[in-house]
């Protein structure tokens, strides 16, 4: 979202007799909210398109009943919330939800956080006027996490909504109730809209779009938050707690770099044990979506530590004669600090596998662009834009913020994407009409990029030598077409009446065979796609698109030519009017980037911080000593969209910290969270301590969380790029590094409630072709992993995940995301 | 005065003395705790409740409860007390209760045979106990002595105990000891210049004549005077302001525990048992030793009076101290003094 | 009852009567009048035959108000709230608790805790539930509060033990199942009022 509200697009208008300022084109019901004004509404998600399944929002707007989820504001525009007929209206309407409502309030899990509970006292419905037979409606487990309880749903749709217009995954659906049948007196006496809303209530229900009454999606539980009674919750979940007796504590997700905004939800475990546990995760669905992992990787804790002085005594000299510290991206900027600290007083080099690739990638572009960071977010990205085109990532594993923004936009912008990648989606191209997908080849990520300048470059800013680059690949070719040709035909005829020759003309129409000459462009060929049909479609997706975005993935920072690729990212921001994104592998990788000065490798003694080493020190409860996990830190990271967030303890640790290691080797401050001031401002940072960072949301749904890094741009000279190279094309059986969506690191796997394991990954067809268990052996080594079939893989290339620290997998892959190998059954 | 009774008894040897205080001691003892359970009981009664009922029957053994509690509590000396007075003061007041006690008579006297079922008692065999335990001829002004002395208990305490609450209490015991001694004194004049002997033998004598010849009959006055004198002297109600606990937490006795305040108490209800012996013997014609059952009457009216305590202290509410004082100095003391001066007149005519 | 009569925290029968206390004297002369009034009439003797009529009555007249408490109780009222029973369903003979915690919330010293389950027939099972009874004050919220009148106070008011936790367990409250015909309904806060039906207002319902 762009920070800056342009003034000129704002009208005025009226609400209840109160002026207020409203952005041009958006919904009353928004401009309402924007506004503190409240305007009652069930089905209505900010950042998802009307469903107008409550009607419950009907206002008057210049004397004409709307839906104020559904019309948009004008200039001037005088809009009542409070007409009799709409009180009468919305009395009805939520009468009707009361229908045969079970009364089961008492055992519910929503536990007072319902809105039919809450709207129902709201609009004061103390007596129900109507009645209907109920149907039996089946308590339903739809996937390992998601419980639904048909009989208290109200079908607000509200989840298959989110589940399209966000997630992207389209997984459950409305199908028909097989209820009883509206008796036709309802609706001459009852409101129009409430009846309606009825009719529609009365014979649907929610399941599963699949059909088989299993998911099969990405287990993100969005649909559980969005659900606004108890009809949707996890199954872990499921009668373990009331809402009221949890305490939310606000924290950051820890695993992917979206950083979403998440609370966790915390209580005594039970009667006998009263250590806190987190009940679960909450957020503010308005506003943020969660993935899988953020939602349910949350129970990692280190739990059960005490000080252990032989422990720490140990650890001390093990950093006393330690050459390298093994790290990931699962760490505090504050931690991190820590780290770069020793490193510049004791010369410990750090070794990051995981962040060194990003953070040369960062480096490259910042040299060829002039930009300290990337130029736009996903959050803008939903907002704004209108044509997305993503590059080098496997979008549904390695970023779900990208992967929602890139759904969200063809949903709710009328937008349009180009996604590239070797490895083919299935759900991706369902994301919208407008989606073309390019399953290239591995390794012709460059000729991606010369493909994006050709299509959206403006030529004069162009390099003459990248121009005629381009050029190159465009061939002339005939091409027949058949053309519909119109004759005019004499013929000499002999008239039978009168035996007389006479010519009679007449019109003819044939097919005739046409050779045209028409420009194709061999790139779209080389990236796999049809040439012949590209332009057409092409044309189409441009019409009335302004904004352009691009989503770079962490194929690009493990690539041979990761320099050149920034530097054609550079070139296009120059050229283009497109802004760039870029995908920070893991959880705090970008704030590693900016803080740490990484090497290249690990020598000598090696203590491995949360990784394998030496001496480990590790979360995970089974290192050499014992460190908080996420859950358990105070401290801050940094999201996709540059924002310096802070995150919470939610639970209780009682152990040593990296801040009382650096407390005994160089002089350190009390907390871990004193150090946030102190972040390097060179790189964007604030002085700003921790405390005073803020963390909510406005009701417009701007972020207010923490603050947004400071990205500074200086004027270059456009980068000279280099051709690519068609024989860089890696050939044979070739595995990916890629994690199965909601798995991220050794935290994720340890969560309770994220099954998805630690193997490899194919298309079903592949995943056929292999058998159960394979061994895949690389050119430094080998792994044994079983078979699983992940449906929404297309093509032959196999996914090996990397979240197993222990297993060393960027050892195996080295400086790149594909490596050529051969899999051998067990 | 001559009194034959007393010269046709065998002589009074030391051991006899000795062996008498020793049953004195004893028995006195006893009845203080004994005093406890009746009040209780009484009280108890006169309030429509049952009293001690638990510990033995009728709740008898409560006295044996209640002095094994007492033996058995921590003794505590406060720290900023005059330790030597804080520990004599409880002594003083129990001892001089039990001096007074050895110049009037208790029980009969009698001679221990010199042998039980054909058994020789050795050394007491054939001792004579006198009832008397000491027969001087100044009895009363010697019993009236002994208690005014033991204003030096509860005074000593008070002040020894370094407690606010114990000066005040001491203060009140000062002033309330001497002030009635004072009444005490002078009520009792009048049946002395009658009787003309300060002996208790000379005034029980004196009333030998059956119950026309009770002092009571010609000073009703004084009596009423020296019983309202004695429940002053006795620290009873209505006049228990020394240790009154709405009032100053317990006076005198606010920091002592144990045995120390065990002592406060067996004093005070030896005092009550003096004074009830006193009253007995000056006004209602004291024992009868003309026949067997004559020691019965004055035990008889000794549990009258002591009863009485008890009976006030369940019906009536206590006085404030300047009422105490008013009624001493402007009520008692004029009416005692009237009371000498028509006595006196009276005697002369 | 209306709002008046129920702010009326008045209680009892409220017949009382004035005694007369006469006048208070002033000059010298009337207390000297009042001290020989009262040394005259023998007022101190009433006193004194007063307590010895009452020693009488008791001793002999059988009114002793003593009540020797471990051998003799006196009856409690219906409303009186001591150690809390936990009610059964009276046809099924399952307990009432349904898990909902509302009792856990009122609670006003935070000594109600339960954990609950999702059980084999997909309902709210009641796993463990304890009442800290070294905090509770006996307010009766957690009675009042509790919709399906399954936790009440009982009349177990003798609550001398070793150890507080033997009766907060919820075996123990609840109503042992060979008495459930015992079982006796609670009068106190949260009950179901007399005019109950009344104050309903009907739902109507299509079968």
């Amino acid at each position: 979202m762009s920070e800056v509200e342009t003034l000129d697009n704002m009208i005025s208008i009226t609400i209840n007799g109160t002026e207020f300022r409203a952005k041009e084109g958006e919904f009353i019901l928004n401009a309402a909210r924007a506004n503190d004004v409240f305007i009652p509404a069930i089905c209505y998600l900010t950042r998802c398109s009307p469903t107008l399944a409550c009607r419950i929002c009907l206002v008057e707007a210049d004397g004409k009943q709307v839906y104020a989820c559904n019309a948009k504001v004008k200039e001037g525009m005088s809009v009542t919330t409070d007409t009799p007929n709409i009180l009468e209206e919305r009395r009805a309407i939520m009468e009707v939800y009361d229908v045969n409502h079970p009364l089961q309030c008492g055992v519910c899990d929503q536990s007072g956080e319902c809105e039919l509970q809450n709207y129902t006292l709201e609009l004061g419905i103390d007596s129900q006027s109507y009645m209907i037979p109920d149907t039996k409606r089946e308590t339903a487990n739809w996937s390992s996490i998601l419980h639904y309880d048909a009989g208290l749903c109200i079908v607000c749709e509200r989840c298959t909504t989110v589940c399209k217009d966000m997630i992207g995954d389209s997984a459950i659906t409305t199908v028909k109730r097989g209820g009883a049948v509206l008796s036709k007196d309802y609706k001459d006496t009852m409101p129009k809209d409430a009846y309606s809303m009825w009719n529609k209530l009365q014979k649907s229900v929610i399941a599963p779009s699949s059909g088989t009454g299993e998911t099969n999606c990405s287990d993100c539980g969005e649909c559980i938050a969005v659900c606004p009674v108890g009809a949707l919750v996890s199954r872990d979940f499921v009668y373990s707690t009331n809402a009221w007796d949890l305490t939310r504590i606000p924290a950051v997700s820890a695993h992917s770099s979206d950083g979403s905004q998440i609370y966790y939800e915390v209580k005594p475990t039970s009667i006998a044990d009263r250590t806190p546990k987190i009940y679960r995760v909450t957020n503010e669905w308005s506003y943020s979506t969660l993935d899988g992992s953020a939602r349910f990787g949350y129970d990692f804790e280190n739990a059960g530590v005490s000080k252990d002085k032989e422990a720490f005594a140990k650890a001390i000299e093990a950093f006393g004669k330690a050459e390298t510290i093994r790290f990931n991206s699962m760490i505090t900027n504050e931690e991190a600090m820590m780290l770069q600290t020793l490193k510049e007083e004791k010369g410990i080099k750090l070794y990051n596998p995981e962040v060194r690739a990003f953070q040369k990638f960062l480096s490259y572009y910042n040299d060829a662009s002039g930009n300290s960071l990337y130029t736009t977010d996903t959050d803008a990205i939903m907002k704004n834009s209108d044509f997305v085109i993503s590059v080098g990532m496997a979008m549904r594993n390695d970023s779900p913020a990208m992967k929602y923004a890139f759904n969200n936009v063809q949903k709710m912008n009328k937008g349009a994407g180009l996604y590239f990648h070797p490895v083919g989606d299935t759900l991706i191209p369902t994301f919208g009409k407008s989606i073309e997908s390019f399953v290239h080849k591995a390794g012709l990520e460059e000729a991606s990029l010369y493909l994006i300048l050709d299509l959206f470059a403006d030529a004069e800013k162009l390099p003459s030598a990248v121009k005629d680059y381009i050029a190159s690949f465009k061939r002339e070719e005939k091409e027949t077409i058949k053309e519909k040709v119109i004759k005019t035909v004499t013929e000499t005829v002999v008239n039978a009446d009168s035996g007389e020759e006479e010519e009679v003309s007449k019109k003819v129409t044939t097919m005739e065979d046409k050779e045209i000459t028409v420009t194709r462009n061999g790139l779209i060929d080389i990236l796999g796609n049809d040439s012949s049909k590209f332009d057409a479609i092409f044309e189409k997706m441009m019409k009335k698109k302004a904004n352009f975005s691009l989503m770079i993935g962490e194929d690009f920072y493990y690539h041979k030519k990761a320099s050149n690729l920034a530097k054609l990212i550079a070139l296009i921001e120059a050229t283009t009017s497109i802004k760039v994104v870029m995908t920070p592998p893991k959880s705090n990788a970008l704030g590693v980037a900016l803080i740490c000065d990484l090497d290249d490798e690990a020598t000598g003694y090696t203590i491995g911080y949360n990784e394998i080493g030496d001496f480990r020190l590790s979360a995970l409860g089974d290192g050499d000593l014992d460190i908080p996990a996420f859950n358990q830190q105070e401290g801050t990271m940094i999201s996709i969209s540059k924002r310096v967030l802070p995150t919470n303890a939610g639970l209780p640790y009682g152990g040593y910290e990296l801040n009382d290691i650096m407390s005994e080797l160089v002089s350190s401050l009390d907390n871990t969270i004193d150090w946030t001031p102190l972040l390097p401002t060179a790189k964007g940072f604030k002085e700003v301590s921790f405390d005073s960072l803020p963390n909510s949301y406005t009701n417009e749904g701007v972020d207010n969380r923490g603050y947004r890094l400071s990205v500074t741009s200086v004027d270059v000279e456009l980068p000279v790029v280099d051709k690519f190279d068609e024989s860089d094309v890696l050939e044979g059986e070739i595995a990916y590094r890629c994690n199965p969506a909601r798995q991220f690191n050794d935290f994720t796997d340890k969560a309770n409630q994220i099954f998805e394991t630690f193997s490899l990954y194919a298309s079903p067809d592949k995943a056929e072709s292999l058998g159960d268990k394979v061994e895949v052996v690389f050119a430094n080594g080998t792994i044994e992993l079983d078979v699983v079939a992940d449906e929404k893989i297309k093509g032959d290339i196999v996914e090996v995940p990397d979240f197993k620290s222990a297993k060393d997998v960027y050892s195996l892959f080295g400086e790149s995301r594909y490596q050529t190998v051969t899999i051998r059954k067990v | 005065m001559e009194t034959t009774l007393v010269e046709n008894l065998p002589e009074v040897t030391a051991l006899g003395v000795i062996i008498k205080a020793i049953i004195i001691l004893a028995v006195i003892s006893a009845l203080a705790g004994f005093g406890t359970y009746i009040e209780r009981k009484v009280l108890a009664f006169m309030q429509r409740r049952l009293g001690p009922m638990h510990v033995g029957p009728f709740g008898l053994l409560q006295i044996a409860a209640d002095g094994i509690k007492l033996f058995t509590k921590e003794d505590i000396v406060p720290q900023n007390a005059n330790k030597l007075i804080f520990k004599i003061a409880p002594a003083i007041t129990a001892a001089t209760a039990f001096i007074a006690l050895s110049s009037v008579p208790v029980f009969p006297d009698f001679t221990i045979p010199e042998m039980v079922f054909g058994v020789t008692i050795p050394l007491v065999g054939g001792v004579f106990v006198p009832s008397i335990a000491s027969d001087i001829n100044i009895g009363i002004l010697f019993v009236l002595g002994m208690m005014a002395a033991g204003l030096y208990g509860p005074l000593l305490a008070g002040m020894s105990q370094a407690n606010k609450w114990g000066i005040i209490g001491s203060a009140r015991t000062a002033v309330q000891f001497l002030s009635y001694e004072v009444v005490t004194g002078l009520s009792i004049l009048a049946p002395i210049m009658i009787v003309g002997s300060l002996s208790f033998v000379d005034f029980n004598n004196a009333q030998a004549g059956g119950i026309g010849s009770w002092l009571i009959w010609q000073q009703p006055v004084a009596f009423v005077l020296f019983l309202i004198a004695g429940f002053a002297e006795t620290n009873r109600t209505p006049f228990d302001l020394l240790e009154h606990e709405a009032e100053v937490v317990s006076g005198y006795a606010t920091e002592y525990s144990g045995m120390r305040w065990g002592m406060f108490f067996i004093g005070e209800y030896a005092n009550m048992i003096t004074v009830a012996i006193i009253a007995s013997i000056v006004f209602l014609g004291g024992y009868d030793s003309s026949y067997e059952l004559g020691w019965l009457m004055i035990i008889l009216k000794i549990s009258f009076f002591f009863f009485l305590m008890l009976w006030v202290r369940a019906a009536w509410p206590h006085v404030r101290p300047d009422q105490l004082m008013w009624l001493c100095w402007k009520v008692l003391m004029p009416i005692a003094v009237i009371n000498i001066v028509v006595t006196g007149i009276v005697i002369m005519v | 009852m209306s709002l008046e009569q129920f702010k009326n925290r008045t209680v009892g029968t409220q017949v009382y009567k004035t005694l007369d206390l006469g006048e208070t004297p002033k000059s010298g002369m009337d207390r000297f009048k009042q001290v020989v009034k009262r040394t005259f009439s023998l007022e101190l003797f009433v006193g004194l035959w007063v307590t010895i009529r009452e020693m009488g009555n008791a001793l002999f007249g059988g009114n002793m108000h003593t009540v020797k408490y471990p051998f003799e109780k006196l009856p409690i009222s219906p409303r009186y709230r001591a150690i809390h029973d936990m009610l059964r369903l009276l046809e099924s003979g399952h307990y009432r608790c349904i898990g909902c915690g509302l009792c856990e919330k009122i609670c006003i010293s935070n000594c109600i805790s339960m954990d609950t389950r999702y059980d084999e027939n997909q309902r709210k099972e009641v796993s463990e539930y304890t009442i800290n009874f070294g905090r509770c004050i006996f307010c009766g919220y957690c009675a009042e509060v509790c919709p399906e009148l399954a936790i009440v106070h009982g009349g177990r008011y003798e609550n001398a033990s070793e150890q507080r936790a033997g009766f907060s367990i919820f075996e123990d409250m609840l109503t042992p199942i060979d008495k459930l015909n015992l079982q006796q309904e609670y009068d106190g806060f949260g009950a179901v009022t007399p005019n109950a039906d009344e104050n309903i207002k009907k739902t109507p319902l299509a079968y």
